[in-house]
C-alpha cells in the first residue's frame, strides 16, 4: 500500500458567486505522478493554486505529510516542500537568470544586508549544468532567452530544492517536443526520488503515457480517482464530460474538392529573422493548416496575415485587390486572428466578457448617431458567449476569472459576432479541454462548410491532421513542404518535413 | 557550449559599451553645437568641470527617484522633499547648532521621512502614486513654510563645504557608490526589478510588495535629503515657496532618470542618471551662454529631452508604452 503524501480535505473555493471548488476530498501517494484532469473551469487549477498559495482557501484544509498546512504565497509553499510550474510565462523581467532562480530565496546569499550576487551565480550555474542546460547562463538577463528557455529556468527553479510536491499545470502545451522531453525528464528523476508530481494537462495520451494515478474534476466537484494502467481515454472522456463523448471528434470527409476560388494571396512575404519568402495561397471554404517545430516562424505567419507583423516585406492580397498592411485593414475586410499568447495578445484581461465579445464590432453595433445601447452589447455578447458555451455567471464578469479554455470561447465568440469571412487561428485549442476541442473543431468543419476560410496554426500535428485540408510545414522561416488532406496521412509524413 | 557563453558575455559588454558610447556621443553633440553657436563664453574644460560639478547635485536624487520610478511609481513631492530638507537640515545645523552632522542628519531624516509618509499614504489608501505625492507636496511646502517661518533660509559659510569641490564630489559619490550597493547587490535593487516587472508574480513569489515599495519611497527621500544638502550648500540659502512653486525642482531629476530607465537595458541605468543629468545641464548651460529668453530655453530644452530620450530608448516594435 503506497504512503499518503498529501490529503485533500472538503476543500471549497469561491470566487463571488461562481463556486470554483465544492468539497473536494482525493489523496495523493508518495513517488506518483498524479494527474488531474476535467474540462476547463472544472477547478484544476484553482486547486492547485491553493496548494501552493497562489490563492486562499474558503475553507477545508491540506494535509502534507501528516501535518496542516496553509501555504500563504508561492515561497511559503515552496518552505512547505510544495512549488509549481505554470501554463503561462511565470519568470520576470529585468531580473538575471539567478536572480530568477533564487528570487524569494535570496536570504542565504545574503551577508549583513549585501547579496554575494557571484556565489548566487556560480550556484544557479551548477544548477542549470546538472539539469543539463548548459546554454542558459545564470548571470544573463532572463530577458536574453526565449520563452522554451525561460520555462526550462522555471524547471530549475520550481524543482532543485527537491520538493515534495510539484504541481506541473498545463506546461507541456507552452513547449516544444524538445522541451517537453527535458521536463519528462525532469518528472522521472522527481519520481524516482520517491516526490511527488501533481500532472495537470488536456493531452489524455499524455496523462496516460505519462501519469500513475489520475483524479478527475468536473465543474468544482471531486468525481473519481482511477489508476492510468486501468482506464482508456474514452474512459476518461467520459469521466471528464459526464457522458459519453459522441460524434466526430475531427472531420471524417475526405476527398471533398477545395473551392478553386483564391480568398487570400500571400506572396513573397519576410519578417527579418522570422520569415522567409512566404508564398501560398488560401482558398474559399479551406482549412489551410500550418505546422511545424515552435521556432519554425508558424506563429509569425498569423500575425504578417493580420497586418501585426513589424517590417513585412511582400504582399498579403484579397480577392479583390486590396493589399491587408495592418490590423484595422484586416478586420475591416473580414480576417479575425486568434493569438497563441492568449492573456496577452487576444483577451482584455481585466474587462468584461461583454466587452471583450463586442470590441471589433462596436461600428455595426452603434446606432446612426453612432451611439451604443447597453442592451444591444449585452444580448449581442450574450447570444455568442452562449453559443461558444462560455462558463459564466454572465457577460458583466471579467475575463481574468475565467479558465484558459474559457477565455478561449470568449476569443473565439468575439470573432464568429463578427461573421468573419477569413480566420486565421493560432494554436486555438492550446489548454483547451477534451469537450470544447470538439466544440472548436465542428465549429470549424461549420464555418468551412459556409464557406469561410480558415488558417489553422498548431503544434498538435493531430488536429492539422484531423482538420485541414491541406498542411504546410515550416522550417527556418520557410516552407518546406505542403500535404494535401489524407486518409493515409500520419504524424510521420509530417514530422519528417519538419525537422 | 563555450562559445555560446562567450557570444553572450561579448554581447553584455557590447551592450554597455554602446549605452557608454550612445552617452558619450550625446555629450559630444550637445558640447560641439553649443561650442559652434558661442565659442567664446560656453565649453571650456573649466566649464565643463563646473557644469558637471552642479550636474552631480540633482544626479543624487535622481538616482534615488530610480528605485521608485522602476516599480512603476511615480513622484510629484520630489521639489518639496527636497525644499523640506534642506531647510530642516538648515536649521538642525544653525539654530540647533549641530553643524555639519545636523544638516547632513536633519536632512537625510527629512527626507526619509517625507518618504516614508508619501510610500505609507500611497500603500494605505490604495490610490495612484501621482495623486498621493502630489497631495503631501502640498503639505511639505507648508511645513517648510512654517518651519522657516517665511524667512529665507541661509546656510553660514563655513557650513557650505558641500557646495564646492572635493567636498559635493565626495558626497554625491558615496551617494551613487550608496545606490549601486543597493541596486546590485542588496535584496532591494532585486525586488525593485521584480515589482516593476510583475508585481502579482512577485507577491507570490513571498516578496512583500507593499513593504518594498515604501522602502523604495524611503530610500528615495533619503537621496532626495542628500540631494537638498547639496543644492543648500551649493545655493547657500533656501526659501520655502508654497502652491506647489516647488513643482519646477522636480524637472532635473526627473529628466535624469529617465535616462536612468532608458539605458536600463544597457546594464548601466545609475551611469546613465549621471551622465544624463551632466547632459541637460550642459544643454542649461548652452542656453545661458547663448543669452536666450528663458521662454525659449525651456521650449528648446524640452523638445531636445525629448529627441533624446525618444532615440535612446528605442522601444522595442510592438511593446506598449504607456
Amino acid at each position: 500500500m503506497s504512503e499518503v503524501r498529501l490529503e485533500v480535505k472538503n476543500l471549497c473555493k469561491s470566487f463571488g458567486i461562481t463556486k470554483a471548488v465544492k468539497n473536494v476530498s482525493f489523496n495523493i501517494n508518495k513517488g506518483e505522478v498524479h494527474a488531474l484532469i476535467g474540462e476547463n473551469g472544472s477547478g484544476k487549477s484553482t486547486l492547485t493554486n491553493m496548494l501552493t498559495g497562489i490563492y486562499s482557501i474558503d475553507s477545508g484544509i491540506f494535509v502534507l505529510d501528516g501535518e496542516e498546512i496553509h501555504p500563504k504565497n508561492q515561497v511559503d509553499a515552496n518552505n512547505h516542500g510544495v512549488s509549481i510550474i505554470v501554463q503561462e510565462l511565470g519568470t520576470l523581467s529585468g531580473l538575471t537568470v539567478a536572480e530568477n532562480i533564487f528570487l524569494g530565496h535570496e536570504e542565504r546569499f545574503v551577508k549583513c544586508g549585501i547579496k554575494n550576487t557571484k556565489q548566487m551565480i556560480k550556484e544557479a550555474n551548477e544548477l542549470l549544468h546538472s539539469y543539463g542546460f548548459d546554454r542558459i547562463k545564470a548571470q544573463r538577463m532572463i530577458d536574453d532567452y526565449n520563452f522554451e528557455d525561460r520555462k526550462l529556468v522555471e524547471i530549475v527553479k520550481a524543482t532543485y530544492f527537491d520538493p515534495k510536491i510539484v504541481v506541473i499545470d498545463e506546461t507541456t502545451t507552452a513547449l516544444s517536443q524538445e522541451g517537453r522531453n527535458e521536463l519528462y525528464k525532469v518528472m522521472d528523476k522527481i519520481r524516482e526520488k520517491g516526490n511527488t508530481i501533481i500532472f495537470i494537462s488536456h493531452d489524455l495520451q499524455e496523462i496516460l503515457d505519462r501519469s500513475d494515478t489520475i483524479t478527475i474534476l468536473r465543474d468544482g466537484v471531486y468525481i473519481d480517482t482511477v489508476k492510468s494502467k486501468d482506464v482508456s481515454e474514452e474512459d476518461l472522456k467520459r469521466l471528464m464530460v459526464g457522458r459519453e463523448v459522441t460524434g466526430d471528434y475531427y472531420r471524417s470527409d475526405y476527398g471533398s474538392k477545395v473551392s478553386d476560388e483564391v480568398v487570400l494571396s500571400v506572396k513573397d512575404v519576410s519578417v527579418p529573422g522570422l520569415l522567409n519568402k512566404l508564398d501560398f495561397e488560401l482558398h474559399k471554404g479551406e482549412i489551410l493548416g500550418f505546422g511545424g517545430l515552435s521556432e519554425s516562424g508558424m506563429h509569425e505567419v498569423g500575425k504578417a496575415i493580420f497586418g501585426a507583423s513589424y517590417d513585412r516585406t511582400g504582399s498579403v492580397k484579397l480577392s479583390d485587390g486590396t493589399e491587408i498592411n495592418d490590423i484595422p485593414t484586416a478586420i475591416q475586410h473580414s480576417i479575425a486572428y486568434t493569438s497563441k499568447d492568449r492573456d496577452n495578445e487576444s483577451v482584455v484581461l481585466n474587462q468584461s466578457i461583454m466587452d471583450n465579445i463586442c470590441l471589433p464590432s462596436l461600428d455595426e453595433l452603434a446606432d446612426k448617431r453612432h451611439m451604443l445601447s447597453d442592451k444591444k452589447l449585452r444580448d449581442f455578447a450574450d447570444k455568442f458567449a452562449k453559443d461558444m458555451s462560455v462558463k459564466m455567471v454572465n457577460v458583466d464578469q471579467f475575463v481574468s476569472d475565467l479558465s484558459g479554455g474559457n477565455k478561449q470561447k470568449v476569443v473565439l465568440a468575439r470573432w464568429i459576432g463578427k461573421d468573419s469571412d477569413i480566420v486565421v487561428l493560432d494554436s486555438p485549442t492550446r489548454g483547451i479541454d477534451i469537450k470544447v476541442k470538439q466544440d472548436i473543431y465542428q465549429l470549424m468543419d461549420r464555418m468551412r462548410k459556409a464557406g469561410k476560410s480558415i488558417i489553422m496554426i498548431s503544434e498538435e500535428l493531430m488536429e492539422l491532421i484531423g482538420m485541414c485540408d491541406r498542411i504546410i510545414i515550416m522550417k527556418d522561416g520557410m516552407i518546406n513542404g505542403q500535404i494535401e488532406r489524407s486518409e493515409s496521412l500520419d504524424e510521420n509524413n509530417l514530422i519528417t518535413m519538419m525537422v | 557550449m563555450n562559445s555560446s557563453a562567450v557570444t553572450m558575455d561579448q554581447r553584455k559588454i557590447e551592450g554597455s559599451l554602446r549605452g557608454y558610447l550612445i552617452l558619450l556621443l550625446l555629450v559630444v553633440l550637445s558640447w560641439g553645437i553649443f561650442k559652434i553657436l558661442t565659442p567664446h563664453n560656453f565649453g571650456s574644460f573649466n566649464n565643463m568641470l563646473s557644469y558637471f560639478q552642479a550636474s552631480l547635485i540633482a544626479s543624487v536624487g535622481a538616482v534615488g527617484f530610480y528605485f521608485v520610478m522602476v516599480m512603476g511609481m511615480f513622484d510629484f513631492s520630489i521639489g518639496a522633499n527636497i525644499m523640506l530638507s534642506a531647510i530642516v537640515g538648515c536649521v538642525f545645523a544653525t539654530k540647533l547648532g549641530l553643524g555639519y552632522v545636523g544638516l547632513i542628519i536633519g536632512a537625510l531624516l527629512c527626507g526619509c521621512l517625507a518618504g516614508l509618509f508619501n510610500g505609507s499614504f500611497y500603500v494605505k489608501l490604495r490610490i495612484p502614486s501621482m495623486i498621493v505625492t502630489t497631495g503631501l507636496a502640498l503639505i511639505y511646502e507648508s511645513v517648510a513654510n512654517y518651519i522657516a517661518g517665511g524667512v529665507e533660509q541661509t546656510l553660514p559659510a563655513g557650513l557650505r563645504v558641500f557646495g564646492q569641490m572635493p567636498g559635493d564630489i565626495i558626497l554625491a559619490i558615496v551617494a551613487f557608490i550608496v545606490a549601486y550597493v543597493f541596486l546590485n547587490y542588496t535584496k532591494i535593487g532585486t525586488y525593485t526589478y521584480a515589482i516593476g516587472s510583475n508585481e502579482f508574480v512577485a507577491k507570490n513569489m513571498g516578496i512583500n510588495v507593499n513593504k518594498y515599495k515604501v522602502l523604495a519611497f524611503i530610500l528615495s527621500g533619503g537621496f532626495l535629503g542628500i540631494m537638498a544638502v547639496l543644492t543648500i550648500s551649493y545655493g547657500s540659502s533656501m526659501v520655502a515657496v508654497t502652491g506647489m512653486a516647488s513643482m519646477s525642482r522636480n524637472f532635473i531629476p526627473t529628466m535624469g532618470c529617465f535616462f536612468g530607465v532608458a539605458f536600463k537595458k544597457y546594464g548601466i541605468p545609475l551611469q546613465a542618471i549621471i551622465i544624463g543629468e551632466f547632459i541637460i545641464n550642459i544643454i542649461f548651460f548652452g542656453f545661458i551662454a547663448l543669452g536666450a529668453p528663458t521662454a525659449i530655453q525651456d521650449v528648446i530644452t524640452g523638445f531636445a529631452l525629448l529627441i533624446i530620450i525618444t532615440v535612446t530608448t528605442k522601444i522595442n516594435k510592438g511593446e506598449i508604452v504607456k
